[in-house]
């Protein structure tokens, strides 16, 4: 039996991330939530996680630079990216770090679910 | 020739006096001559004038002989060798004589007025020049008659109907316009018939030759009362910024002076000068306009700030409404409807709700800014409009500016008005934290870093507190009570917006220096002017 994938999602806003979380459920995930980058990367979800959801704007470590390191690092799970900017050059800079998608908030919910279906597909 | 006793009177004679024949021979002078001419009477007999002389024109003489036949007497000038070798001017007067042996003699008196007609030489000059000058000045100049004006004013004072005439001006504005009309223009030069003239009249300058009444509009009468005052109380002179009116109706603003030296005082003429000040009033109005638009964009930008981070945060609910609602739906449309899970994410819906609806409130009445253009703009350009702009500042400081622009004229991808503010914000800082010290100086430069335009904006105040660098483009990070905190975090708002960046360092003499880089822009700049590129204002 194939275990069920585990979507890590990472943002600082609170209300957002539970969202998350219960949309991934209901679509039969597994999904934990991190407040901070650097929370999840000090968990066991680092290494489990099949897809990764993160903001790009935190305080302390942004969602680029928690790309950036898991591509350092080689062999990291798919980046789905979302943020609330709007300057056009985060999506050449999230291209650049290999970011699977970057989705603007209110992110549409069925392209959330396109993409991290897509990444579960890659994975 | 001349008897004994007449040669020993005509020796006394201050004038020289000569006898010569009417071929030009020398028979006698006296002591004048001598001392005029240099040789002694009885080396100058025999010998001919016009060699004696070495006369520049001495073909003349044919014609001042033919008047003295006629007429019995001729008078002139001749410019003749004087005793040291130099040429002197001599007015002669001639008489016809009979002499003794029958024959004609002339007998010539002359007095050197080499002197008197240098004098009258220069005085033309000087009038000359004065005319010249009068003509040829940029400015406009009125020669006018006010002795009608004078002499009533006068006479008015000594009836004792004048006791301060300031006061007696003020409440008679018609007797004002009657002394305009009083004042006659007896001339003008050429840049007056330019600035007050007609040019398609048939003779602009005669038409401006009447009184100047016609230029002085009704509102610029107390200009003209003041001048008034003025030369009737003895100052030397008098000048006022007003607004005067050229003939043909048109008004515009004028710098009016007039001068009251003691000797045309007394022949009753006034020398009135006007210089046009329109375009500097342009240029003046166009810096207020400069400003107005620079704190336009300096709250455009600040409103476009929070508009931004207001925007960021009102998406934050929203997304979070959208993924609830979308998860509720997933939950209810499972085969067996989780209900529970769909009630606790509709509660969450109603929260997010609210919280949108508390930062949509903050927002209101705040209005978004137009986009900037990106440039090309000059850095040179955008230094020296922060310091035009700044001008009142610098100078209320008592600070210097040095500018050191870099000479090929750099461009910059920024807008142009954002770029000054940004310059002006960062050295209005500076102006500040070098208040009350000595010799404030603000050092503005322009050089190239690379693929980047870098702009200093330094200071000789007193720096920044090391642990203070870090957190200085904060919002609300300020050390000023009276500050907001939020003149830095624009300026790095609207430099991070063109792609550039903003540090800021102690310098190793001393003072703050904040340093702009920005990417450097192809493509030609509007309007940017080349001009010296080390200044010192």
């Amino acid at each position: 039996m194939t275990p069920i994938p585990l979507i890590a999602l990472v943002d600082d806003d609170a209300p957002f991330l539970r969202a998350m979380e219960s949309l991934m459920r209901a679509l039969g995930w597994r999904a934990e939530g991190f407040s901070s980058a650097e929370g999840f990367l000090g968990s066991t979800a680092r290494t489990e996680a099949a897809c990764i959801v993160s903001d790009v704007q935190m305080p302390g470590m942004g969602g680029m630079e928690l790309m950036r390191r898991l591509a350092a690092e080689g062999g990291g799970a798919p980046v789905i990216l979302v943020t609330a900017r709007t300057e056009a050059r985060l999506d050449e800079e999230a291209r650049a770090g290999g970011a699977l998608c970057l989705l603007r908030k209110p992110v549409e919910p069925q392209a959330l679910i396109d993409c991290v279906s897509r990444a579960l597909d890659a994975a | 020739m001349l008897s004994a006793a007449e040669a020993g009177v005509l020796d006394l004679v201050q004038e020289s006096v000569v006898l010569r024949t009417a071929d030009g021979r020398i028979l006698w002078w006296n002591a004048a001559a001598e001392a005029l001419y240099g040789a002694r009477p009885a080396r100058a007999a025999g010998r001919y004038a016009a060699e004696l002389f070495a006369e520049e024109t001495p073909e003349e003489d044919a014609a001042a002989l033919a008047i003295l036949r006629a007429e019995g007497a001729w008078a002139g000038e001749r410019t003749r060798r004087g005793a040291g070798g130099e040429r002197r001017c001599v007015a002669l007067a001639w008489r016809l004589r009979r002499a003794a042996w029958g024959g004609e003699a002339i007998l010539e008196t002359g007095r050197d007025v080499t002197d008197a007609r240098r004098d009258e030489a220069a005085l033309r000059k000087s009038e000359h020049r004065y005319r010249n000058l009068f003509q040829a000045m940029a400015a406009s100049f009125w020669e006018l008659d006010f002795f009608p004006v004078g002499a009533r004013l006068h006479a008015l004072r000594k009836a004792g109907e004048i006791a301060s005439y300031p006061a007696y001006f003020e409440a008679r504005p018609e007797f004002v316009r009657e002394m305009m009309r009083a004042t006659r223009v007896i001339d003008v030069n050429e840049q007056t018939v330019t600035l007050f003239g007609r040019p398609d009249a048939p003779d602009p300058k005669a038409e401006l030759l009447t009184t100047v009444e016609p230029f002085w509009p009704e509102a610029s009468s107390g200009v003209f009362a003041a001048s008034v005052v003025a030369a009737v109380s003895g100052r030397p002179s008098y000048a006022a910024e007003t607004r005067l009116r050229a003939i043909d109706g048109r008004e515009f603003p004028a710098l009016f002076t007039a001068c009251f030296p003691p000797d045309t005082m007394n022949k009753g003429t006034l020398l009135v000068g006007v210089i046009d000040l329109s375009a500097r009033v342009a240029a003046e109005t166009a810096l207020a306009g400069m400003r107005a638009e620079m704190a336009r964009a300096a709250r455009v930008s600040m409103l476009g700030e929070l508009t931004a981070s207001i925007a960021h945060e009102v998406k934050q609910p929203l997304a979070a409404i959208a993924a609830n609602a979308a998860a509720g739906i997933r939950w209810l449309d499972r085969p067996a409807p989780e209900v529970a899970e769909a009630r606790l994410l509709t509660g969450r819906i109603a929260d997010d709700a609210r919280r949108a609806a508390e930062i949509i409130d903050r927002i209101r009445g705040m209005v978004t800014g137009a986009a900037p253009s990106a440039g090309p703009c000059s850095a040179n350009a955008a230094l020296r409009d922060a310091a035009a702009l700044l001008e009142p500042e610098i100078r209320r400081d008592g600070a210097r500016v040095a500018l050191r622009l870099d000479p090929s004229d750099p461009a910059v991808a920024a807008d142009r008005v954002q770029l000054q503010q940004v310059v002006a914000n960062l050295a209005l800082n500076e102006l500040q934290a070098m208040a009350g010290r000595p010799a404030p100086r603000l050092d503005l430069a322009v050089r190239r870093e690379g693929d980047a335009v870098a702009i200093e904006v330094a200071d000789t105040g007193p720096g920044i507190a090391p642990d203070h660098l870090p957190r200085l483009f904060e919002s609300f990070f300020t050390t000023r009570a009276e500050g907001m905190g939020m003149g830095l975090a624009i300026v790095r708002g609207i430099v991070e917006t063109f792609g550039g960046s903003v540090r800021a360092a102690n310098r190793p003499e001393g003072g703050a220096c904040f340093t702009v880089a920005l990417p450097a822009a192809e493509g030609p700049v509007a309007a940017a002017a080349h001009d010296a590129v080390n200044t010192i204002v």
